[in-house]
Order: C-alpha cells, then structure tokens, then sequence
C-alpha cells in the first residue's frame, strides 16, 4: 500500500465528530479512540495517519505540505489565512461569528471610536473595514465578554454558539458577520500529486453528509 | 536599547558550506538548461520603483513589499519578482531588439511573508523569458524547458500542470455579475472552495455558465479532464483554448513526460498577468508549487511596448532544501595541506600552486609548528600533509 495520507484534526470536539465521520464510512478508528498520549495515529483500512493539533497549528501544517489534509473551524480559516484548498463544508461544528455588545445600548451610537475586544483582531480588523469603520481592537484571550462588562470595549467579535453565555452577562447578538462550520482543507501539492486517493476519500465524505 | 548586531532579519538566512554548495549546484544545473537553449542571463536591480510593481492588470498588495524611500522622497521596492522588471527593460533598451528575445535570470525576489510560518522573504528564483512569440511552438518550449528543469531538481519525481486561463475567461465573460462578484467568484475557483462556489453560483441562477464554473475547480488531472470539460460548456472560444492545450499536453507527454503532466483548469490566481497557457511545477518533499509561469501578452504593452510573452521562474530554495535533504554532498574537499618549515615559506607556496595547476586542491597552513598542522587537519579531514623544507614530503 502507498504511504498513509496525513490528516490533521482540531482536537477535541472537531476530533470526535471527524471520527465518527469515518467510522460511519466504516472505518477503524480504534486506534484514535485509544490513543493516550500518541499524536499521530493510525486508521490503516482507510490508509490515513492522523495528527492531533491546535486548529491554528492544523492550518499551519496543511500550508506547509506536512499533512496532507486538515480539518479545521471557518473561525481559524478567517483568522488565519493561508495557501490551501478549502474543498468541504463538514456541516459539524456550526456557529456564527457575531458583533455583541451591552443589551439596549446602540452600539453604532454616536462619534466616537469605538472600541472592540476579540479573540480574532483579523476577523475584526476586516469586518470593520468592510464597514469603512476604524476601530480600536483588543486582542483578549479568554472570556471576551468581560471586555463590555468592565468598560474595556464597546463590543466584542466572537464566536457565538447559543448565545447563553451573552444572555446571562447582560450582552445581546447586534449583527451576524459570518457563519461558521468545520472544513475539510487540502494543500496544494497533495491534491495534485495524491489526487485519486484524496479525491475518493472526498467523495465517500460528501456523499454521507448529503445524506 | 537592544542590539540586533548579531542575528538577521525575520525571514532571511546565513547560507553556510553544504547549504551553500547545494545552492550553487541548484542555480548551475537550472542555468545551464537556459543557457544550452539560448537564453541569455539578464541581471535588474534589487530596488526598483513601486510603480513598475503597480500596473493595471498586476497590482502587487503593498503589505507584501519591501519599500524604501529615495533621495528625492520616491517610493522604492525591493523588487518582488524579476517579471515585471524584465519586461520593463524589454520595452525600454531592447525595444528595438530582434525578435524573439530569450531571457533567463538567477537571482532575489523579497515578499514579506506571514509570519511564524518558517518562510522566507527572500527567495532566489531562476527563470525564462520568451518575448515576441505568441506561436504554439514558444508555449511548447517553455513547457519542455520547465519540464527537463523540474527532472533535473527531481530526477523521475515531479509533476508539471498546465492550465489555460482563457477556459475561466471567456465563462466569466458570459456571467453577468459585477467586478466584486467576479473576484469572489475567482477566488472561490482558486482555492477550490466547492461548498462556497456552490453557494454563490445558485443565488446567481441556474444556467450553462454557472453549471460549468461550479465544476471549474474540480476540472484537473489527466487526459480525461478535456473531455470533461467539453461536455460541460462548449462555443468557438472555449474549443478553441482545449484543442490547442489537449495538443501541448500530448506533445509534452510525447517528448517524455508521460504521467509527469497533468492539467487544471481551476488555476486561475490573484493578480495574474497571465493571458494564455499557465504551468505549475511541484516535486515530492515541497508543499508548494516549486514553478510557475505562462503565457503574458498584454503586461509589456503596459510599459509601451505591445509585445507577446511567455515564461516561468523557478523557486531555487525550494529545490534546494528538498535535495538537502535526499542527496549527499561534501562542503569542501580539500586533498592535501603544504605546510612550510621555518625559510621555505615560498618553496611551499609554489609547490602548492604547482599542485593547484595540476587541478588538485591543496590549502596552505597557516602554522609554523607540524604538531599544530596534524591536529587541523585532522579535525577538517584532510588526509594528506606534504612538509616543505629542502625536500617535499608527503606524510
């Protein structure tokens, strides 16, 4: 058999629902589910070797050749660009990127230069200058819905799921910037130099999520 | 303040010994396959002005580019590719030049990379020129030029793709869509996003058209992809661009490249001045094109000078790395070290002149005690040590 394709996933929820992708295409993931500590493993009746990584470091290794697929969140992809193919939305992992800001308050209010708190200051960065705006943006990197509550910012670029989390901090949805869900990532030189292995793979995984 | 005497810039390396030789090799073997056709090597300045990176049809973002200021207050670059300059020197010195003009170069494009992701900004890139042709025979001798310079960098392993920007063209012709649209569009065809391609084109309406640019993306591999591709849309224009890229494509199968080439239609990249046939060149252990280039008949007429082209560069760090890692090489082979006694310093240095003469590399120590000599050499490896005193004397 040829040398394994190297996929890469986003661990932790990205990771579960990617393999259990595969194990309704009837592959044995046995070895993912038993992994331990090891971070390459192997799904070998599918001829695959998976890597386990931080959704940036997953974009990071399919832009430089060293996997050869990546599944990965819009969100990362926004944030950090790169050369690859972006060839399938997984469906999985849906939620949204969305401008919150204190509940009643008009966050467009006035003339003043607003302030913004973010996980994603170039989703924020772009977002904003789609609008013409020139915003401050404050990279924060853990809970962003402190920033509004304690006068750091005016509002916050985040992902948002349920919208539990805004409700309960006394924060509310004003606008959607995009919608967001896992993809299947390609780099460039594997889709062309693995193509047939790369492009059945694709079709078995399109096929089930069209189901 | 902190001193940043002793370390260099984000993005750009100190080439030592094997690296260095290894380079070298690389640039040798790719110019002498210009050189043996004809090219002759052209050398532009590392900083140019701005403006001959801000044409019309090849905006270069200005976050990718290295810029400095003149004496009089004018925006320079570090030049981000030798294209352009070349084809600013073809329209000014070599305007009135027999035709065609092959052109080769080796040397520096500086892009500010993104960064933390181990690229460089400075990259040495080798590449053709063909200028004045817009015959099928000049497409054919890039493309085997570009093939026997990949076998070269990966002997038996690589895969060379040609494409025709002309397919995108005449479909987006027929999409009446705004400018935007037709750039998101593109965009979404580059970088193979099915899902997003799809998506956008069914809000637009369901038409032949918009049928035949879904499938663009996935329109690439072998001999196959022509037939596809004329089932999915077919008038005068887009015949007209397969039939002569299914052609160049069974030539250069023919003249050796069986299995090495392939075809993608959905190559259509950002701030391209390509007009015609494109290429792309990848070898096994690089994660990125390692070639690229096409046809360009519109870009020297920006410059004032209305003249047809073709050609492609090639990134030499790249194959350079890849064959660091697979071949072996030696830094430096040195055969012998001439070590002279106290008074026979100038017997020693003609005897190693005469030894060089001979075609041997001999080095000289550069010590007065043999004790000293024997230690060096040992650590450097070189094997033999001749003492020079009234006798010459190989240890």
């Amino acid at each position: 058999m040829s040398k394994p394709l190297r996929i890469a996933l986003t661990k932790g929820r990205l990771e579960k629902d990617t393999v259990g992708l595969l194990e309704s295409l009837g592959f044995d993931c046995t070895e993912v589910h038993e992994k331990g500590r090891k971070l390459i493993l192997n799904i070998p009746d599918a001829n695959l070797e998976v890597v386990l990584a931080k959704a940036a470091d997953v974009i990071t290794y399919v832009d430089r050749g060293v996997c050869d697929m990546g599944v990965v969140g819009k969100d990362t992809i926004m944030e950090m660009p790169g050369k690859f193919f972006e060839i399938v939305n997984l469906g999985f992992g849906k939620c949204k990127f969305a401008l919150a800001a204190k509940k009643g308050v008009d966050f467009y209010e006035g003339f003043g230069v607003k302030t913004i708190a973010t996980k994603y200051p170039n989703v924020a960065r772009s977002y904003f200058e789609t609008k013409n705006m020139d915003v401050e943006i404050v990279k924060i990197e853990g809970s962003v819905e402190l920033a509004p509550l304690l006068d750091l910012s005016d509002g916050i670029v985040d992902i948002v799921e349920t919208g539990t989390t805004l409700k309960e901090n006394g924060l509310e949805v004003k606008e959607d910037i995009a919608p967001i869900a896992a993809r299947l990532i390609v780099n460039t030189v594997s889709m062309k130099m693995r193509q047939q292995e790369i492009e059945a793979l694709v079709e078995k995984i399109e096929k089930k999520i069209s189901e | 303040m902190k001193n940043y005497d002793l370390i260099t810039p984000e993005g750009t390396n100190d080439l030592l010994f094997k690296e260095c030789v290894m380079r070298k090799n690389v640039e040798r073997t790719i110019s002498e396959q210009f050189y043996s056709r004809g090219y002759s090597e052209i050398i532009t300045p590392g900083l140019e002005f701005f403006d001959v990176f801000n044409l019309r049809s090849r905006h270069f973002p200005q976050e990718d580019l290295y810029k400095l200021v003149d004496r009089k207050g004018r925006l320079l670059v570090l030049r981000p590719e030798s294209t352009m300059p070349i084809a600013r020197v073809v329209a000014t010195r070599l305007k009135e030049a027999t035709l065609p003009l092959r052109l080769c170069y080796n040397q520096c494009a500086y892009n500010v990379s993104t960064q933390m992701r181990g690229r460089s900004d400075q990259v040495v890139q080798a590449g053709i020129e063909l200028i004045g042709s817009s015959e099928k025979i000049a497409d054919l001798e890039v493309i085997e030029t570009a093939a026997a310079v990949l076998d070269k960098c990966s002997p038996g392993n690589f895969s060379l793709e040609i494409g025709d920007i002309g397919f995108f063209n005449e479909l987006m012709n027929q999409l009446d869509v705004d400018d935007n649209m037709k750039e998101t569009i593109r965009n979404f065809i580059e970088t193979k996003n099915y899902p997003a391609l799809n998506d956008i084109l069914d809000n637009i309406g369901k038409n032949n058209v918009t049928k035949a640019l879904k499938m663009l993306p996935r329109l690439f591999g072998g001999e196959e992809v022509f037939e596809k591709a004329s089932k999915l849309f077919s008038d005068e224009n887009t015949d007209a661009v397969l039939l002569k890229l299914k052609e160049l494509f069974h030539e250069v199968e023919k003249l050796g490249c069986k299995g090495k080439i392939t075809v993608d239609l959905g190559m259509v990249n950002k701030n391209d001045y390509y007009t015609g046939v494109i290429l792309k060149g990848y070898i096994e252990g690089y994660g990125e094109p390692v070639l690229s280039g096409g046809r360009y008949d519109k870009l020297i007429a920006e410059f004032g000078y209305d003249v047809p082209a073709t050609g492609f560069a090639v990134n030499v760090d790249a194959v350079t790395k890849v064959k660091l890692k697979n071949e072996k090489i030696a830094a430096r082979s040195v055969e012998a070290i001439v070590f002279a006694e106290k008074g026979y310093e100038m017997k020693a240095i003609l005897t190693a002149k005469q030894m060089r003469e001979e075609g041997r590399t001999v080095e000289m120590a550069a010590f007065s005690d043999l004790e000293k000599v024997k230690k060096y050499a040992a650590d450097v490896k070189i094997e033999k040590i001749i003492v020079v005193n009234e006798n010459v004397t190989e240890l």
